[in-house]
């Protein structure tokens, strides 16, 4: 009555590893409602809440004051999606693992593998791979979209080298191509920074286990941190800041103004990117140091 | 096969699983048998490795769960918690297993076929009822077609139907050659299943022995005994070295002599027998009895506790 029909490959070579435990997870994935849900979230919020930001901001252009005007940034404000998309990456970065542990499938995933951090890895390949891919998506979009309509509202595409002197100055609202000086790379860094902070989620779930217990924290890191640095001595706040997840965000996709507004308070692009990596990296080996040592 | 060196598990104050040794062999089913508490699903989570042990190992077919190349090939589990995700369909649940160990998809038709979930393997598994649940986990563990099975009280929620369907299945598993290995709390199920017997109480060892072996050696034969005259045989008995307990209704509980004794000291002694009967202890009596002192958690029966 159990008689095997199908024709199993021999165990002779090789062992269970990490291509068919990545192939395994990203079955898992995408086999579950919750995954296209909050996917649809970020593509959908990220690009609708972009637009709607430069909706407001280019149909008020004629109202705002010169420090708005100064500090105006048609890539960086293209990109205020992250908003929304960088929560969503966070919820499903930790419930790919959280989710295991609250239905006891952690079990069945840990006793298929001989080693456990062949899971970690395998997790952390799909969950980068699934956000870089919708994270380009929607940061190309919201780029396009928000320069189509800031050209609608009569936007001008400032002279190469033109200073802030120029912007603040000009009549109309700035636009930018692709190819104007580091718009390529804060778009797609755009899309790296959520693919950071989907693998940070990712190592603070391993650590926390539980879905609202990692959730709490990855909020608490990105947008209760920064409130409660406020309360410190500005020469510590000052120091610090740069360094707040949401503020290495802003950094990766800021283009054209280094002004008052901003001084001091970003690091430089690849610089954000390093220090985000960083982080991440810590969460990740923290998880897997708990992974090792813990019971399933 | 399955062995277990000296085993032990502390949680906190708590000594779940200790010093425990004991080999499952293959060919045919062992019980796993011990009272709630006792240490049975901690043992098969730390032979599975999932749990680290506080001190001891535990092998599947010699080596550390952790070793094997092919885990879900060698070793396959059903544990006690459900373990699979409400929002995934059975058929999806199955192919994610089988790709982590190269296994083809169509084994995964098969076992669901054999656990007659074929019709249902689309649904979400959230919305399965306990039955089904159990013939999931029943299919995962027998996805890998493996030579060691583990199941953590697989007849659990089952009812009559079910239960005979896995009794059988576990029979032919076993007779094809594998090494099964299923955790109980009740003696009587055994009986009916497992030809091999691991008993544990708090997490102790109590016997390790087949079940025959088990109920010979922990039961008394017992002669049942009606007769003309009870008082008189009971003298007679008691004179030929038995051990006698009078019963209300007038018959004797005789033990330490036998049925062909008793007739004949009645026959000698003009002492017409009406009933002559060898009593069967309960296999549950004999388990109760054993671990009695290793129950954990005592039920009362007191009224007053109750009101
Ligand atoms: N993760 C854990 N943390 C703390 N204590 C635990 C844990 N798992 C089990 N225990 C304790 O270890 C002991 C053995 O539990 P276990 O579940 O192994 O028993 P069992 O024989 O499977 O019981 P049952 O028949 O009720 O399933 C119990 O006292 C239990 O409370
Ligand atoms: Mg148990």
């Amino acid at each position: 009555m159990t008689v095997t029909h199908t024709q199993m490959p021999s165990t002779d070579h090789g062992h269970a590893g990490l291509a068919g435990e990545t192939r395994s997870e990203w079955t898992k994935f995408r086999s579950v409602r919750s995954t296209w849900i909050c996917l649809f979230i970020i593509l959908l919020a990220g690009i609708g809440l972009s637009v709607l930001l430069t909706f407001i901001q280019a149909a008020r252009w004629s109202q705002s004051s010169l420090q708005e005007r100064a500090t105006f940034d048609p890539v960086a404000f293209s990109q205020s999606g992250h908003f929304i998309s960088q929560l969503v990456v966070g919820i499903l970065g930790a419930m790919i693992i959280t989710s295991e542990y609250s239905t006891g499938l952690i079990r069945t995933t840990l006793a298929t593998v001989p080693k456990r951090y062949t899971v970690m890895a395998a997790k952390k390949i799909v969950i980068a791979v699934v956000i870089l891919v919708i994270g380009e998506v929607t940061a190309f979009a919201s780029f396009f979209a928000a320069q189509i309509i800031l050209t609608a509202h009569g936007g001008t595409e400032l002279p190469a080298g033109a200073s802030i002197v120029t912007q603040v100055k000009s009549a109309s609202i700035p636009v930018v191509t692709i190819m104007s000086p580091g718009v390529l790379q804060a778009v797609v860094l755009s899309g790296v920074y959520l693919v950071l902070l989907s693998i940070l989620a990712l190592g603070l779930g391993f650590i926390i286990r539980s879905t609202a217990g990692a959730i709490s924290i990855y909020v608490g890191i990105l947008l209760v941190l920064p409130i409660i640095l406020n309360f410190f001595p500005s020469g510590f706040k000052n120091s610090v800041e740069p360094y707040m997840p949401s503020n290495l965000g802003i950094a990766m996709v800021v283009t054209t103004t280094r002004t008052t507004d901003w001084a001091g308070v970003l690091l430089t692009p690849w610089v954000a990117v390093l220090v985000l990596a960083i982080y991440a990296a810590v969460f990740l080996l923290a998880g897997l140091w708990f992974l090792q040592r813990r019971d399933a | 096969m399955i062995s277990a060196v000296g085993l032990s598990k502390q949680y906190g104050k708590t000594k779940a699983v200790d010093d425990l040794s004991f080999e499952v062999r293959t060919g045919v089913i062992t019980g796993f048998l011990g009272p709630n508490g006792s240490g049975k699903s901690t043992t098969m989570r730390m032979i599975m490795g999932l749990d680290r042990p506080t001190a001891g190992k535990a092998f599947v077919n010699g080596k550390k769960c952790q070793e094997l190349k092919w885990p879900l090939r060698e070793v396959g589990a059903l544990l006690e918690a459900k373990s699979i995700h409400p929002g995934r369909s059975a058929r999806s649940h199955l192919v994610a297993l089988a790709q982590t160990n190269s296994i083809p998809k169509a084994r995964v038709e098969e076992v669901l076929d054999l656990v007659g979930l074929s019709q249902v393997a689309s649904r979400k598994a959230g919305k399965f009822s306990l039955g089904m649940n159990q013939r999931l986990g029943i299919a995962s563990a027998l996805l890998g077609d493996p030579g060691v099975l583990l199941f953590d009280e697989p007849i659990n929620g089952l009812d009559p139907e079910g239960i005979r369907w896995v009794r059988e299945l576990l029979q032919a598993l076993a007779k094809e050659g594998r090494t099964v290995f299923i955790s109980s709390h009740l003696m009587s199920e055994m009986a009916l299943t497992a030809t091999d017997l691991v008993v544990i109480g708090r997490g102790k060892l109590i016997a390790d022995t087949t079940v025959e072996n088990f109920i010979d050696s922990n039961t008394v034969a017992t002669v049942l005994v009606r007769s003309s005259d009870s008082s008189r045989l009971n003298e007679v008995l008691a004179g030929l070295g038995g051990s006698i307990t009078a019963q209300d209704d007038g018959s004797l509980l005789v033990t330490k002599i036998d049925g062909t004794q008793i007739g004949d000291a009645a026959l000698s002694s003009g002492i017409a027998i009406h009933e002559l009967s060898p009593q069967q202890a309960s296999l549950e009596e004999v388990f109760m009895e054993l671990t009695s002192d290793s129950v954990d958690f005592h039920g009362t029966t007191d009224a007053k506790a109750a009101s």
